[in-house]
């Protein structure tokens, strides 16, 4: 067994084009998608027209209030030229018509004076090109800044109404009598941080990272047995005192170990992924990871990887060539990603139990499970799913290379 | 009987119940010595050996190799076979020294036995160290099949079953690799099976030859008693003059 892992394992080493897609690709492809996507956000030019029709300045004498049209102008020009799109003030809604123009807001006639009047609503107009991804962005900064002036002019309202009224009253208490407030706490009630809800977030793209995993160990597995046949060097190998289940056995071990790498790279890529993201965002970097929701992650991905290969194996040992191996491989891990992609959107253990029952037939969910249920607080749990991933896959492995013999490794049809 | 290498009896393989390639062998193997298998292509040859290995389960009958019974044993038996598959290849990622090295772990060999053998495999190979520190992707099919036969050899197996040898080799290459066979038996007094489509080869190595044809043995004796028993000047025409007779029963 060790020199037949030896021998694997060298192999492996020395197979520079299968360390680089398993290793290196999961490691890079989520921080350079998520880089270059972010260069090339930045490298968007987006066209914005202001019209302003109004151009007025209004005092309203009764409530002390005045406002400006310019102010509005200002504020929303300074902040478009702050986040880098290009604007052009202009006196004629027509520039709509101009293909290069991406959005449009206009000022409207009356604008300051509506907006300093007890009675009417003043209103922005925003035009917005349909079919652009990057104008709503552009549309929620308008927004933000509408907002504001919004807020500040109610607020000076209903401060001078209260004024007049000779009342004593909050702003706060007339605008917006009624609010909620939502805390988060975990599974027993304790009130969580913000690394605890990202440690969930980041659980469930790991349950996504499964899927990368699977299909490099499994094609692995195949190239190892039949690929070990077509480049005929399988009948000089049986030839030797070795049982043929030491030699499968000795492959599976080989790519576990390989889905092993891949998986810790795939999580690492992940991390590199979202610290990068967080930098350039701005947003509570640098956060704590957790060491032990990564192991939880590693031990799942092995089993995983185990019991894909299992699944497999008695197919794969029958089949004569490595397409129709393959094929039958992608059903499973097609499999696979379905139940892992769900995993972003249901939480597994809140379906009712006789759906889970039906479930638990299938290995992957397991695999979800185990990690969803450590993520929550769920140890005990998450280590029964592992232990029945590892159990059935022990088990089928086993079956399969007991009805294993050399002649139908050597010749399968 | 105590003395023989291999005994095989009324040995059948019918493939996927269809292909009926071996129909009722039998011959026995003493020991040192030099039996070969000649035969036309299809005629069984492959089949048999691989039976003898234990590679593939003989539809009806028995195998006894150094006494020991191959279908009941098939893990047993190989630690006293060393075969040499028609068809076999390197790993393109080894290299040749380390093909010897792996092979003879196989065997369980280690420390100083494991260092013996892989020298004697590197003497039996006739390849040059620098050679054998090269991939072995890049190796001509001759060397290959030299590194393959020296690792077959070299742990000195009890019984050595050869199928096509020289085939792919040329001229030099084959007389080394016969000359290598020889002078195996003569040290180590092993027995050997070869199957050939080259009588020439068969005549220089072998004590006794069998024809097979249609996964029967037509004749079975020494070399020179072959060729006087069909008048034929060489073993060659012999061969013909035997195929076509049995072809006409
Ligand atoms: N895996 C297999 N499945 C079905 N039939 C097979 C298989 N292997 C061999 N045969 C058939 O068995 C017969 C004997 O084949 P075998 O390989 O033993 O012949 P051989 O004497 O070694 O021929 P050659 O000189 O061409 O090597 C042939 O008819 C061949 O088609
Ligand atoms: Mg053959």
């Amino acid at each position: 067994m060790k020199v037949l892992l030896w021998k694997e394992l060298t192999d492996l080493k020395r197979d520079k084009k299968t360390l680089f897609t398993s290793i290196l690709l999961p490691l890079l492809m989520l921080p350079l998608m998520g880089f270059i996507g972010f260069a090339l956000a930045q490298e968007q030019v987006i066209n914005v027209a202001v019209v302003d029709l109004d151009n007025a300045t209004v005092h309203n004498s009764l409530l002390n209030i005045t406002f400006s049209s310019r102010w509005l102008l200002g504020n929303i020009t300074y902040y478009l030229a702050k986040y880098g799109y290009n604007y052009t003030v202009s006196h004629t809604t027509s520039i709509i018509k101009n293909p290069k123009i991406d959005l449009m807001v206009v000022i409207p006639k009356g604008f300051a004076e509506n907006a300093t009047s007890l009675t009417r609503v003043a209103k922005i107009e925003i035009y917005r090109k349909a079919g652009l991804q990057t104008t709503s962005r552009v549309e929620g900064l308008i927004f933000s800044i509408v907002n504001w002036f919004s807020d500040q002019l109610s607020k000076e309202k209903i401060m001078a109404l209260a004024r007049l009224a000779g009342v004593n009253a909050t702003v706060e208490a007339l605008r917006n009598p009624i609010i909620y407030t939502t805390t988060l706490v975990s599974i027993s009630g304790t009130p969580v941080n913000t690394a605890f809800q990202i440690r969930i977030t980041i659980s469930r793209f790991l349950v996504l990272a499964l899927s990368f995993v699977v299909t490099p160990a499994a094609s692995y597995v195949i190239d190892g047995i039949i690929g070990e046949r077509e480049r005929k060097t399988m009948e000089l190998l049986l030839s030797h005192p070795v049982k043929p289940s030491t030699i499968i056995n000795a492959k599976v071990i080989a790519a576990t170990i390989l889905g092993l790498i891949t998986a810790v790279a795939d999580a690492f890529g992940l991390l590199i992924y979202i610290s990068l993201s967080a930098l350039t965002y701005g947003s509570q970097a640098p956060f704590l990871i957790d060491p032990w929701l990564l192991l939880v992650h590693s031990i799942t991905a092995f089993f995983t990887i185990l019991v894909t290969v299992a699944i497999s194996l008695p197919f794969i040992t029958r089949t004569k060539g490595i397409r129709s191996a393959s094929n039958i491989m992608s059903i499973v891990t097609m499999m696979a990603v379905v139940f892992f992609f769900t995993a972003l959107f249901v939480d597994y253990m809140r379906l009712p139990t006789y759906i889970l029952a039906l479930l638990y037939i299938i290995p992957y969910v397991h695999s979800i499970l185990a990690i969803q249920t450590y993520v929550i607080g769920y140890p005990f749990q998450a280590f029964l799913h592992i232990l029945f991933l590892a159990i059935t896959s022990t088990v089928i492995l086993y079956l399969t290379t007991k009805t294993l013999n050399t002649e139908k490794l050597l010749m399968s049809k | 009987m105590e003395g023989s290498a291999v005994v095989v009896e009324k040995l059948h393989k019918i493939y996927d119940n269809k292909v009926h390639a071996v129909r009722g062998i039998s011959f026995r193997v003493d020991k040192g010595e030099i039996f070969g298998l000649i035969g036309p292509n299809g005629a069984g040859k492959s089949t048999t050996l691989r039976m003898i290995v234990g590679l593939i389960k003989p539809t009806k009958g028995r195998i006894r190799v150094m006494g020991i019974d191959v279908v009941k044993n098939p893990v047993e038996v190989k630690k006293y076979i060393g075969y040499l598959p028609e068809e076999a290849d390197v790993y393109e990622r080894l290299t040749g020294l380390e093909h010897l090295r792996f092979y003879a772990m196989l065997r369980g060999l280690q420390g100083y036995e494991l260092d013996r053998a892989v020298e004697y495999g590197v003497k039996l190979s006739g390849l040059e160290m620098q050679s054998l520190e090269r991939r072995a992707s890049e190796y001509s099919k001759g060397m290959k099949r030299r590194l393959l036969l020296a690792s077959v050899l070299m742990t000195r197996p009890k019984l050595a079953i050869l199928d096509e040898p020289t085939s792919g080799l040329d001229v030099y290459a084959s007389v080394n690799v016969r000359r290598m066979i020889k002078e195996y038996v003569r040290e180590t007094g092993a027995s050997i099976i070869l199957s050939s489509h080259n009588m020439l080869e068969v005549e220089y190595l072998c004590n006794r030859v069998a024809f097979i044809a249609r996964g029967r043995i037509i004749v079975e004796a020494e070399p020179k008693r072959i060729k006087e028993m069909y008048g034929a000047e060489n073993l060659e025409d012999a061969f013909v003059k035997a195929v076509k007779e049995a072809e006409e029963r």
